[in-house]
């Protein structure tokens, strides 16, 4: 399991925050002050997992923002999983700029993450699927979540 | 044994080293020695050689008047050593020698000397006539006569007596130092010498051979011999050439060899000083290191009957304190791994006890309740878990509870509990399910101060209208499988879940605001509640199961009977298969909750079952 990898990069009043590998317990947010930010961006493009000890942590650390701008982008499956399910995982103040959506094609057992984007694939509640979404061999390929739950930030957003 | 083999072999060569040096130092004596009593002998010679040379002319001269003349006494005084020459002339009438012409430095120098001498010289007068010099010092002093004769035709021989002084010779004689010098007559009467030894017979102090026997000895020679008192003496002689003379030269061996004793002693005392360091050195060796090696012994001894907390006390620098420092590592080792055992050891005991106090928090795995069925499984991926689910009947609700404390094991356990009692305190009071997670909620809040949170989900049903009202903490939102006729299979798409109202984890904030919602249940449905625990099993090369499988696996499980006990046992058979002994990455629970399908069963009365 990789360890916890965050980066934060000052661009006057924003803060671009890059996080990745584990979220659990051991992971360090101390060093990531946010709290004199006007805008915080997210990008959770290589975090991997995260468990409860880490969604305890994350939460506090998020909660450092006050009333900042706060964008997550390229968030996971995990990290939607929480956002979805974990009250404040998502503040209120939050947007998702886009998340990852993992397809699987059953037959061949492909799997890819495609990144749905704001204003593209959803907007105001409304997901707008992709007209077609193959692997690599032009096989077709579904969701591999269950809309109904995966998308529920997305409607709660609207 | 290993000090005695070396202390025997520096005796054996101090032994060898000193005789040598003994023997050594022995021939040098008698090489210096005899050369000084050759070379004392060799001066005396060369002196009387040197008198009677000068008193060659003074004899022709008195063979010419009878008398000394003018050119004589010229001679004499160019002497230092000759004091005065006298002739004896032989008398018919007397029928005796007399004093004739003499000639002398000073007046009556001869005539005192002869008042003396004149009863003593007869003796002389044999070996004169045997045509031998006499050479002799009447007076042991240092005033010498020589005998001479002195042919002369158709008369009776003159004999003529020199008297002369050999000073220089007395005192080197009579000085006194570690070595003895003699001039002796071959009958052994000392004529030079130490004051004390002067006229005495030097055979009666020393046995020397040549005087012993009476020989006549031409050169030179030594002797290591005995002095009457004993003594080892070293002896040499040589002969002056003159008459009968010897010079002898004596020194007591001790004296001679008294440098070397010195060095013996020395060495002996060395000798015993470094046996005896060594000696006490090894004994102290030997007795450090078996006196280490028997704490080494006891120590080991006392490990083999297992009391391993023994220490040895080896202060000692080389390979036994090695040992025992390692040895000393190694008992504190072991003591502290098995003191650590031991600790070990009581706390899965305790946690043992703690899982055996936990299951008695959970209800009974199977029960039916009215017109409803539960049956549940709960496994903690440790001795105690984090999850905890529930359900009670009051009245004509019955409670759901399902929830999931922060992290797992022991601390997670303690909340659990903490929440468990609180529960049963909220059930009595008939709380709707948003009032219960509030409650709950400070419950757990003033219990761990935000430290460790619980997901909960409760849910609320009315066995009559089978309607749930529900309130959710952050929780898994439970799957909901609406009833289906038989042969129509459930998809992923016919799942409903429960996540119309979320809200903040019980315990994250005190004045949290907890919502509720309800749903209408109908004739066979079935709800899964779960905790994240059931997605994130693994297997044996740790991989999730993850999310789809789970859902999959599920489906399955719900389309293969219309038992809950059955799909139950499904879904845990899926589980184990997938885990195949796998350790669990988070604690397992799951419970699902079917309402019946019709009416026949409306009257059945509850009931729990164990399975």
């Amino acid at each position: 399991m990789s360890k916890f990898q965050s980066k934060l990069n000052r661009q006057g009043s924003k803060v671009v925050v890059q996080l990745g590998g584990v979220i659990d317990e051991d992971a360090d947010f101390t060093t990531l002050s946010i709290q004199d930010a006007q805008e915080v961006h997210i990008d959770m493009d290589e975090i991997k997992s995260i468990n409860s000890c880490g969604i305890r942590e994350w939460i506090k650390w998020i909660g450092t923002s006050g009333n900042s701008k706060i964008v997550y982008s390229k968030c996971p499956k995990v990290i939607v999983d929480q956002m979805n399910m974990v009250d404040g995982f998502l503040p209120s103040v939050a947007t998702v700029e886009s998340f990852y959506v993992p397809y699987y094609n059953e037959e061949s057992g492909s799997e890819k993450n495609v990144l749905f984007r704001y204003g593209v694939e959803y907007k105001d509640g409304q997901v707008q699927y992709p007209t077609a979404v193959k692997d690599e061999s032009g096989k077709p390929m579904e969701m591999d979540i269950i809309e109904n739950k995966y998308f529920k930030f997305i409607k709660s957003k609207a | 044994m290993l000090t005695l083999i070396p202390a025997v072999a520096l005796l054996i060569y101090l032994t060898i080293a000193l005789q040598v040096f003994k023997d050594d130092k022995v021939a040098y004596v008698f090489d210096t020695t005899s050369q000084i009593s050759v070379s004392i002998a060799g001066q005396l010679k060369t002196k009387l050689d040197n008198i009677l040379k000068l008193t060659q002319p003074i004899l022709m001269d008195l063979s010419q008047t009878e008398d000394f003349s003018r050119i004589s006494r010229a001679f004499l005084q160019f002497d230092s050593h000759l004091q005065s020459m006298a002739v004896m002339v032989w008398n018919d009438k007397a029928q005796n020698y007399e004093v004739g012409p003499v000639l002398e430095k000073s007046a009556y120098t001869f005539e005192k000397f002869w008042l003396t001498w004149r009863t003593q010289w007869n003796p002389s007068l044999v070996q004169v006539f045997m045509n031998q010099t006499v050479v002799t010092n009447p007076f042991l002093d240092s005033r010498f006569v020589i005998v001479q004769k002195v042919d002369r035709p158709n008369s009776r021989p003159y004999l003529v007596i020199l008297l002369f002084d050999l000073t220089e010779f007395t005192e080197q004689f009579e000085t006194l130092s570690a070595q003895s010098f003699y001039l002796i007559e071959k009958n052994g009467k000392i004529l030079l010498g130490p004051k004390k030894d002067l006229g005495q017979n030097l055979r009666d102090q020393i046995p020397l051979s040549f005087l012993r026997l009476n020989q006549q000895v031409a050169g030179s020679g030594v002797e290591k011999l005995s002095d009457q008192k004993g003594a080892a003496k070293l002896a040499s002689y040589a002969s002056v050439g003159w008459g009968d003379l010897y010079v002898v030269s004596t020194v007591l061996e001790s004296k001679a060899l008294a440098a070397m004793n010195v060095l013996k002693r020395k060495s002996i005392l060395f000798f015993v000083i470094l046996l005896a360091t060594t000696t006490i050195l090894s004994l102290l060796a030997s007795s450090s290191v078996t006196q280490s090696l028997t704490q080494l012994f006891e120590a080991t001894g006392q490990v083999s009957k297992g009391q391993f907390d023994v220490q040895v006390d080896v202060q000692s620098q080389d390979e036994v304190g090695a040992l025992a420092a390692n040895f000393n590592r190694m008992a504190s080792e072991v003591s502290r791994l098995m003191g650590q055992t031991a600790e070990t050891a009581r706390m899965e005991n305790e946690l043992q006890t703690a899982r055996m106090v936990q299951e008695t928090l959970f209800p009974a795995p199977h029960a039916i309740l009215g017109p409803v069925e539960v049956v549940g499984f709960y496994e903690p991926a440790s001795e105690v878990g984090g999850d905890w689910w529930s359900y009670t009947q009051v009245g004509q609700s019955v409670y759901f509870w399902i929830g999931d404390a922060t992290g797992h094991g022991a601390g997670a356990a303690l909340i659990t509990s903490a929440a468990k009692s609180a529960a049963g305190l909220i059930e009595g009071l008939g709380f709707t399910p948003s009032q219960a997670l509030s409650a709950l909620n400070r419950s757990i809040y003033d219990v761990s101060r935000g430290k460790i949170m619980m997901t909960f989900f409760l849910g609320k049903l009315d066995l009559k209208t089978f309607q749930m009202s529900y309130s959710n903490a952050s929780h898994e939102a439970p799957f909901l499988f609406r009833h289906k006729e038989e042969g129509q299979p459930y998809k992923k798409k016919d799942i409903e879940f429960l996540n119309e109202v979320n809200n903040p984890r019980l315990g994250q904030a005190r004045d949290s605001i907890y919502k509720e919602v309800s749903v209408q249940l109908g004739l066979g449905d079935l709800i899964f509640f779960y905790t994240d625990g059931v997605p994130d099993i693994r297997d044996k090369k740790n991989q999730d199961w993850g999310e789809r499988e789970f859902i999959k696996n599920l489906i399955l499980a719900v389309n293969s009977s219309p038992s809950p006990t059955e799909v139950m046992a499904a879904i845990s058979e899926n589980i184990q298969a997938y885990r195949q002994g796998a350790p669990l990455a988070d604690d397992l629970t799951f419970f699902i909750v079917k309402t019946k399908e019709n009416v026949m069963n409306e009257g059945k009365k509850n009931e729990q079952v164990s399975i």
